[in-house]
């Protein structure tokens, strides 16, 4: 991505401007990325927060090897996996993402939006993390395997039959779901 | 379609689409920006990267490095080695022609090695001339070890 690579450059020099484009650009994706793993709306919020202030720590410096998109949502990844430890033992609390924001189209295509990204978001909630994460990781962002196995640490192998697992899981809570 | 497919096409297309709000907004934003200045404060003014962080980064200043590396070091190497030829054959001139070590067997054999007996005939003669008669007394140890007594 050129643009991508120019607001890189221009943010390495210091500019407000570029970094500003490059948050209003990605926002929207990694909050939804967060908010899908997180399950929380305000946890989601800060994990994009502390990114995006870590990111701009690193001016003057930054290098980006692959696409900005993936560098980001590896971050957020890392992140929500951290704040997930955090709290695990605990109940995830309720979910708020109704609040989510409310620049759809119109009112008809944005409730039917939510209604089916509230129905996928229920059923991603019954998967492990660790199968959510990749799931999303690859089917929302794009995200290659090899990318995303680099990111955790782990096996391509190990990423690939988490997937896996996960879509069968998937399925079969789908098919449980039409046959009763 | 496979069902793997299928369920694939059927995560895909139910992304969720969610925004954020303006407080979220403007509070990254503004904190990414405190951090984005205090970073610039607390580097050099100017943003140019010391010497050696230019040699790791750039390529073609690492092959310079490293070919300035090899060329000091033959360099040096030959500098170990010792005088070249004409070197030596500087030093051979001032061993010859130092009075004072004119006649020792480091002379004598270097004469000789030069021109044979004629050398060392030579070198006797310029000795003799240089240093004058010797006395009587002096012993043959003395003579060759170029002692004066």
């Amino acid at each position: 991505m050129v643009e991508d690579k120019i607001l890189v450059w221009k943010f390495n020099r210091g500019s407000k401007d570029a970094l500003r484009r490059i948050y209003e650009k990605y926002k929207d994706d990694l909050l939804g990325l967060a908010v899908t793993l997180l399950r929380d709306r305000s946890l989601a919020e800060d994990v994009v927060h502390d990114v995006f202030v870590s990111f701009a720590g690193t001016v003057g410096t930054f290098h980006l090897s692959g696409t900005l998109k993936g560098y980001l949502s590896t971050c957020v990844a890392n992140s929500a996996r951290d704040r997930n430890r955090l709290r695990s033992g605990r109940d995830a609390g309720p979910d708020v993402v109704e609040g989510a924001g409310s620049n759809s189209d119109g009112p008809m295509e944005h409730a039917i939006g939510r209604e089916e990204s509230g129905q996928l978001k229920d059923l991603l909630a019954r998967l492990p993390y660790e199968q959510r994460e990749i799931i999303v990781l690859h089917l929302h962002h794009e995200m290659r395997f090899r990318e995303i196995a680099k990111s955790l640490g782990i096996s391509i192998n190990t990423v690939q039959s988490r997937y896996r697992y996960g879509l069968d899981k998937l399925r079969s809570i789908l098919n449980s779901v039409v046959t009763k | 379609m496979r069902p793997k497919e299928n369920i694939e096409k059927f995560v895909r297309v139910r992304k969720p689409h969610v925004t954020t709000s303006r407080q979220m907004d403007k509070r990254t934003l503004n904190d990414s920006f405190a951090a984005m200045e205090q970073t610039i404060r607390a580097k050099p003014a100017d943003h140019k990267p010391s010497a050696p962080r230019i040699v790791t980064l750039s390529r073609m200043m690492k092959l310079t490095a490293a070919a300035a590396a090899i060329i000091v070091g033959i360099s040096f190497y030959i500098a170990r080695q010792g005088p070249s030829e004409q070197g030596i054959t500087t030093k051979f001139l001032e061993v010859a022609e130092s009075p004072s070590e004119i006649m020792t067997m480091k002379s004598l054999t270097i004469a000789y090695r030069r021109d044979g007996i004629e050398g060392i005939e030579n070198q006797c003669e310029k000795a003799l001339k240089i240093l004058g008669p010797q006395p009587a007394s002096i012993s043959l140890g003395d003579l060759f070890n170029g002692s004066k007594s």
